[in-house]
């Protein structure tokens, strides 16, 4: 028995000498990084929700919402934007839907009277380059910055220009359209409710 | 020197073999995934070769350090080992310092580990060269899959957006070409790029 | 009904919607260097999903009991590398002892491929996608494999018939491979859009 133990620290002493050194080494770099990993993670949502609604803060205004998405439901948060002398600029929350290729998900902003959207920004999204992709540029998404907050229709041809609640799609990817006015009309009737029932809108 | 294989061990060769001669994307052909995944821009292609290097010295560097008391059959787990535990230190590290490149690079970061590359390099030369040699071996073979990195992004940035580094490059009229932001565009341009590295080195091995 | 339906789904996608080759560009180099003849070609396939099941259900039971519960996931890639490792190396073994004619046919591949992106690959995006139950592990763990051998037989048909045709001289071997299988990738991009 001695011997064999005696034989197995032989063999394999310098493996788990570098085990331990290597764990040593990973521990040190983790320990060293980690409160600047999560505090990325937090900020790069906080710099897009800044990015739609330039406010000083954003509370979260109702927690573990179940917003209605094509597979059942997505819990998520309503963060309530607020500027410095405390007036309340609008809302954010985020969801998502299958777009052509993977989920989209977004963040969705409305007005403090949840009456019109203030704009969207894609969290993450896996659409064919040059065409379905295009929902990260001014074309598609300046269409939603304005537009009142109800059932949005998508229509093929029309003007982008004018702000109201026909969306025209992006040419060679109406399935990514179609997605995103489908995201935007499931979840916005929830998020009323939601806000309405904790008396922040009328 | 300490080792009795490579008696006059050649700097300068250590370091200049991958950049051409043996550069691991055009002549050697090993490690393909990453010169395919990451290329659609020239910024996180500069991030995974620079992330490359990194690995591929230090797990060179160990491995030279103890290469006279690995036993042969414990020899590729400790390969694995230490690339492993370098890669998670360069994960951690992009995670810390460069969230925006950590997530357009994702799981290719962890896939350095089974780049054929570094295990090739550990094998090839580490284990059996001295410690400066393989580190001067690991710049040379990274500096050359980075090159190619770049190239390749380079083609495929400035053809498919019309940009160099997030930079415009070419004139306004410019119609980008979409493809080459797809698979197709990686596996053709890599292709052709290859060709034509046959094509410059075929008249002197006749 | 709908829980086998979303395993014949996630089967479907990883196969041929997202297959890992022509979407994700894992197993590249076995791809290119196999994919000569096509019985070597399904022999390094079967190989692959031998180990790709094995591992990619064996690794999300570590992550799963192991790591998670004890918050070892820093050491998540390192646990990984090694499973597999040794999951090949289990697997040379066994199949050496008590399968001599299928050790023959493809055990060759079996120490080559602990290297192979694919098996990784899978692991690591089982654990992206937040895959959380073992059925739906299993699945997509073998369709990953499945999907390969798929791609790694298709080029390999097509490369013997390429062997007769006139390929410019610079072009030979593995940059017409790849130029092909960019073709083959805009093929299977036809795919896309079929499974929400």
């Amino acid at each position: 028995m001695l011997s064999k133990i005696k034989f197995f620290m032989q063999q394999s002493w310098l493996l788990l000498l570098a085990s331990f050194l290597f764990g040593l080494m990973i521990a040190v770099a983790d320990t060293a990084w980690k409160p600047k990993v999560e505090e990325n993670k937090t900020g790069k949502v906080k710099n897009m929700m800044k990015g739609l609604i330039n406010a000083n803060s954003f509370e979260v205004a109702a927690k573990d919402v179940n917003i209605p998405s094509d597979k059942g439901f997505i819990k998520t948060d309503i963060y309530k934007a607020v500027d410095e002398q405390g007036n309340v600029l609008g809302y954010e929350y985020i969801t998502s839907g299958s777009g052509f290729g993977d989920k989209i998900e977004l963040i969705i902003a409305v007005d403090a009277k949840c009456e019109k959207y203030l704009g969207y920004q894609v969290l993450s999204s896996n659409e064919t380059p040059g065409f379905g992709d295009k929902i990260k540029g001014d074309y598609f998404s300046k269409q939603f910055v304005g537009a009142p907050a109800a059932e949005f229709t998508l229509v093929k041809v029309g003007k982008a220009e004018d702000i109201d609640n026909q969306i025209v799609a992006i040419s060679g990817a109406t399935i990514t359209s179609t997605a995103m006015v489908n995201i935007f009309n499931k979840s916005i009737v929830s998020v009323k409710e939601t806000l309405a029932q904790k008396g922040l809108i009328k | 020197m300490a080792d009795g294989i490579n008696t006059s061990p050649n700097y300068f060769n250590a370091l200049t073999a991958g950049l051409w001669k043996e550069n691991p994307t055009f002549r050697l052909l090993i490690g393909m995934c990453p010169p395919l995944a990451v290329t659609t821009a020239v910024k996180p292609a500069l991030t995974m070769g620079l992330c490359v290097i990194f690995v591929l010295v230090c797990s060179n560097m160990v491995i030279s350090l103890m290469r006279n008391l690995l036993k042969p059959h414990l020899r590729i787990i400790m390969f694995c080992l230490s690339i492993a535990a370098f890669v998670t230190v360069a994960d951690l590290y992009l995670k810390a310092f460069a969230p925006d490149m950590s997530e357009i690079l994702g799981a290719y970061v962890p896939l350095i580990i089974v780049n054929c590359i570094i295990i090739f390099r550990a094998e090839a030369c580490a284990s059996k060269s001295n410690v400066l040699v393989s580190i001067l071996d690991g710049i040379g073979s990274g500096s050359g899959f980075t090159c190619a990195l770049i190239i390749l992004a380079g083609i495929r940035e400035l053809l498919a957006s019309g940009k160099f580094a997030d930079i415009q490059v070419m004139p306004k009229g410019f119609v980008p070409w979409a493809a080459m932001q797809m698979p197709v565009g990686a596996f053709v341009t890599l292709g052709l790029l290859i060709g034509f590295a046959a094509i410059i080195t075929a008249p002197k091995k006749d | 009904m709908s829980n086998i339906s979303v395993l014949i789904m996630a089967f479907l996608s990883v196969v041929i919607v997202n297959n890992f080759v022509f979407t994700k560009f894992l197993g590249t180099c076995p791809y290119l260097g196999c994919s000569g003849r096509i019985d070597t070609a399904f022999g390094m396939g079967l190989a692959v999903t031998f180990v790709t099941t094995l591992s990619g259900i064996l690794t999300w039971l570590v992550d799963h009991y192991i790591l998670v519960p004890n918050k070892l996931e820093i050491t998540r890639y390192i646990c990984y590398i090694i499973v597999i490792a040794g999951a090949v190396q289990l697997v040379e073994m066994y199949v050496k002892k008590f399968f001599p004619p299928l050790y023959k046919s493809f055990g060759i591949f079996l120490p080559l491929i602990s290297t192979n992106c694919v098996i990784l690959g899978i692991c690591l995006f089982i654990n992206i996608w937040g895959i959380n139950n073992l059925p739906e592990v299993a699945v997509l763990s073998a369709g990953a494999g499945i999907g390969f051998t798929v791609a790694i037989c298709i080029m390999a048909a097509i490369r013997e018939t390429l062997k007769l045709a006139d390929v410019p001289p610079a072009l030979k071997d593995a940059p017409i491979t790849l130029i092909t299988a960019g073709l083959l990738t805009l093929g299977f991009m036809g795919f896309t859009g079929m499974i929400k």
